[in-house]
C-alpha cells in the first residue's frame, strides 16, 4: 500500500519534472529553425568573408577557396591605395555615396516632414490623400526606377520637355550618362523616399497633444516657437531612427543604380555598392571584393557607433 | 488683461471680416498644397499608364525638340498591343511565374519558422533570450551587399561537395529570402503575440493541451490576421528584391524585378512593352500592401516611435 502510493508519487514527480524540462527546452527548439537560417544566410557568409578577403579569390580557385594563395592584407592595401586605379575609383565611390546619402537623406526629410504637417491638419478627404502619399514607397523599385530611367530619357522623356516649353533649356540635355547621372538618382530616390519618411513623422506628430498646442498658442505662441517648443520634442525620437535607419540604407545603395545606370554607372554615379558587385562578379576577383565589403562594414560600423554616442537616438521627451 | 476664453476668441475672430478672409485663404492654400503632392506622387504612375498604351513607334519616334513629336500624356494611337504581346520579346510572364513560386514559397517558409519563434519570445522566458532579439535587431540592418559575395560562393561550394545545387533554383532563394524577411516577422509577430492574453492558452493547457498544441489550437487562429500581414510583408520582400535575384537566378528562375530590365538592351529600347510589364508587376504588391497597409504601418511605427 505505502509503496504503492510512493510509487504513484514519484511518478507524478517524474511528469511534473518531465514537463520542466520540456517547458526548458521547448524555447530553444521553438527558435532553433529560424536561427540556423540566420546563421546559414547571414552568419556563415559575414565570417568567412573575412577569411576570403585575406586571399586571392579568383574564377580558377573559387571552388576551392584553400587553393587561393594567401596574401595578407594585400587586397586591402590595394582598394585603399591612390596610386591605383581600383583605389581611386572605391574612394571616389564611398564619396559619392556620401554625397549622394547626405542630399536625399537631407531632402527627403525636409519633404516628408512638410507633407506629414500638412496631412496633420483637417481636411476634405485626408484618409484618402493619407493612403495615395504612399503610393511611391509601394512601388517596387525596379519599376520605380524604370520609370524613371523612362522619364529622364534626352530626346522622349517629360523631364526635358518639360523644362523646354518653360523656356530653360534649348537643346535636349542627357541626364543618365555622365555628370548629371548622380542627380537624376537623387531626384527619383526622394521621390521614392519621401513618404517612408512622411509616414513615421506623421505618426509622431499624432503623438503630440493637441491641448499643448491650444495652450501654447493660447499663450501667445506663434507658428514656429510650437513647432519648435512643442512639437519638434515629440518628432525627435522618430528623427533619430529614421536617420540611422536612412544612413544604413543609403550608404549600401544599389537598386536604384543598377536600375536607372546598369552595371557601369560611370564615375560620376558609381557607389560602392555598383562597385564591389562589378568587381567579383564582372571582373571575377573575389577576394578583393571581399575586402572592399569587409572595409565597407568598419566605415558603417564607425559611423554608427558616432551616431550612437552622439544623437542617442530611442532616448524620449522626458530625457 | 483677463485670460481670454479660447471658445470666444475664435468666435470672435471668425466674425470679422479680415480674418475670415484670412482663413479662406489658408484654406484654399492648403488644398493647393494637398494637390500639388499628389500631383508629385501620381506623375510617375500617370507617365507609367499612358506609356503602357502608346505604340513602339510613338514612344521612338518621338522628339522634343520637333513640337509635332513632343511626348504627350495622352497616346496618339491608343493600342492594347503592349499588354496583349507581353510575353513576346521579354518573357515576363514566365519571370512573373518565377516570381509567384518564390514569393509564395518565401512566404510560406518565413512564416513557418517565424511562428514559432515569435511565439518562443512571446511566451517564454529562456536564457540568452535578450542577445537573440538584439542580434535579430542588427541582422534587420545588415545591407546584403556585405555578405553577398562569401554567400555566393558558399552555394558553389556546396554544390561541389554535396551535388546540392542553389543557384538558380527556386528553393535557393526561397531560402535567402526567408532570412531576410525573418528579423522583422519574428518581431512583428512577437508583438502580435504578446497582445494575446495569456489567459486563452494557459486555460488551454489547462485543458489538455501541450504548449505547441495551445500555439497552433489557440494562438494561430486568434492572430490570424497578423500572421497574413507577415506573411505578405515577406511576399512583397521577395517580389522587390533585385541584388541576389541578379546573381543568383538563371534563365529558369529569373523574377521579375531583374526580368524588367531586359526590355532595354544595346540594341533597342522597348520603353513602351516596359511600361506595361512595369503594371503588371506593380499590381500584386499594390493589392497586397493595401490589404495590410493598417498593420504595416503600426508595426514600422511602434518599432520606431517607441524606439
Amino acid at each position: 500500500m505505502e509503496a504503492q502510493v510512493r510509487s504513484r508519487a514519484s511518478a507524478a514527480v517524474g511528469r511534473a519534472s518531465r514537463a520542466l524540462a520540456w517547458r526548458r527546452t521547448l524555447p530553444y527548439l521553438l527558435i532553433a529553425p529560424a536561427l540556423l537560417g540566420t546563421i546559414f544566410v547571414h552568419v556563415i557568409p559575414i565570417v568567412w568573408g573575412v577569411f576570403i578577403s585575406f586571399r586571392n579569390l579568383d574564377i580558377y580557385t573559387i571552388a576551392n577557396w584553400r587553393a587561393a594563395p594567401f596574401v595578407g592584407l594585400a587586397n586591402y592595401l590595394e582598394a585603399l591605395d591612390l596610386s591605383d586605379p581600383d583605389g581611386v575609383l572605391f574612394l571616389r565611390s564611398v564619396a559619392n555615396v556620401l554625397y549622394y546619402g547626405v542630399v536625399t537623406i537631407t531632402i527627403g526629410y525636409v519633404i516628408g516632414l512638410a507633407v506629414a504637417l500638412l496631412l496633420n491638419q483637417r481636411f476634405y478627404g485626408r484618409t484618402i490623400v493619407r493612403g495615395l502619399v504612399l503610393l511611391p514607397y509601394i512601388m517596387p523599385d525596379s519599376v520605380a526606377y524604370s520609370v524613371w530611367r523612362f522619364i529622364f530619357q534626352a530626346r522622349v522623356g517629360i523631364v526635358n520637355s518639360f523644362l523646354m516649353s518653360l523656356g530653360l533649356i534649348k537643346e535636349p540635355l542627357v541626364w543618365l550618362v555622365g555628370t548629371r547621372t548622380m542627380f537624376s538618382v537623387m531626384v527619383a530616390s526622394i521621390w521614392k523616399g519621401w513618404p517612408f519618411a512622411s509616414l513615421l513623422l506623421l505618426a509622431g506628430l499624432q503623438s503630440v497633444p493637441r491641448e499643448l498646442l491650444e495652450c501654447a498658442s493660447i499663450d501667445g505662441a506663434n507658428w514656429w516657437q510650437r513647432f519648435r517648443y512643442v512639437t519638434w520634442p515629440h518628432i525627435l525620437p522618430v528623427t533619430k531612427t529614421l536617420l540611422l535607419l536612412n544612413i544604413l540604407w543609403n550608404f549600401n545603395a544599389y537598386n536604384q543604380f543598377k536600375v536607372m545606370l546598369g552595371d557601369d554607372p560611370g564615375i560620376y554615379a558609381e557607389v560602392p555598392s555598383t562597385f564591389v558587385v562589378r568587381q567579383a562578379f564582372d571582373n571575377l576577383r573575389y577576394g578583393m571584393g571581399a575586402a572592399m565589403s569587409v572595409v565597407l562594414v568598419l566605415m558603417m560600423t564607425v559611423v554608427a557607433i558616432i551616431y550612437l554616442r552622439t544623437l542617442k537616438p530611442g532616448t524620449s521627451v522626458e530625457d | 488683461m483677463n485670460p481670454t476664453n479660447p471658445e470666444k476668441k475664435a468666435y470672435r475672430s471668425m466674425r470679422s471680416p479680415r480674418a475670415r478672409a484670412i482663413r479662406v485663404a489658408e484654406r484654399v492654400g492648403l488644398y493647393a498644397a494637398v494637390i500639388l503632392v499628389l500631383v508629385v506622387v501620381l506623375i510617375p504612375y500617370l507617365w507609367m499608364v499612358s506609356g503602357s498604351f502608346k505604340t513602339s513607334l510613338e514612344i521612338q519616334s518621338a522628339d522634343i525638340t520637333d513640337p509635332n513629336l513632343a511626348p504627350r500624356w495622352i497616346p496618339r494611337t491608343f493600342t492594347l498591343d503592349n499588354y496583349r504581346n507581353v510575353n513576346r520579346t521579354v518573357r515576363i510572364m514566365d519571370y512573373f511565374r518565377n516570381s509567384m513560386i518564390i514569393s509564395v514559397g518565401t512566404m510560406v517558409l518565413c512564416l513557418a519558422l517565424s511562428i514559432l519563434a515569435g511565439y518562443a519570445l512571446a511566451r517564454f522566458e529562456f536564457k540568452g533570450k535578450g542577445p537573440y532579439v538584439l542580434s535579430l535587431l542588427v541582422t534587420q540592418m545588415f545591407p546584403g551587399i556585405l555578405f553577398l559575395i562569401p554567400y555566393f560562393i558558399l552555394f558553389v561550394y556546396i554544390n561541389k561537395w554535396t551535388g546540392i545545387q542553389l543557384k538558380n533554383t527556386y528553393q535557393g532563394l526561397i531560402l535567402t529570402y526567408s532570412s531576410f524577411a525573418l528579423p522583422f516577422s519574428i518581431l512583428m509577430l512577437r508583438s502580435f503575440f504578446a497582445n494575446i492574453p495569456r489567459e486563452i492558452d494557459e486555460q488551454a493547457q489547462i485543458d489538455g493541451c501541450t504548449p505547441v498544441g495551445a500555439l497552433f489550437r489557440v494562438i494561430i487562429p486568434i492572430a490570424r490576421p497578423g500572421i497574413a500581414a507577415v506573411g505578405i510583408y515577406a511576399f512583397i520582400m521577395s517580389w522587390n528584391e533585385i541584388l541576389f535575384a541578379s546573381l543568383l537566378t538563371g534563365r529558369a528562375t529569373k523574377t521579375v524585378a531583374v526580368g524588367i530590365l531586359e526590355y532595354i538592351t544595346n540594341q533597342e529600347a522597348r520603353w513602351a512593352g516596359m511600361m506595361a510589364a512595369c503594371i503588371i508587376v506593380t499590381i500584386p504588391v499594390l493589392v497586397l500592401f493595401t490589404l495590410i497597409q493598417r498593420h504595416i504601418v503600426e508595426g514600422l511605427v511602434s518599432g520606431s516611435v517607441k524606439g
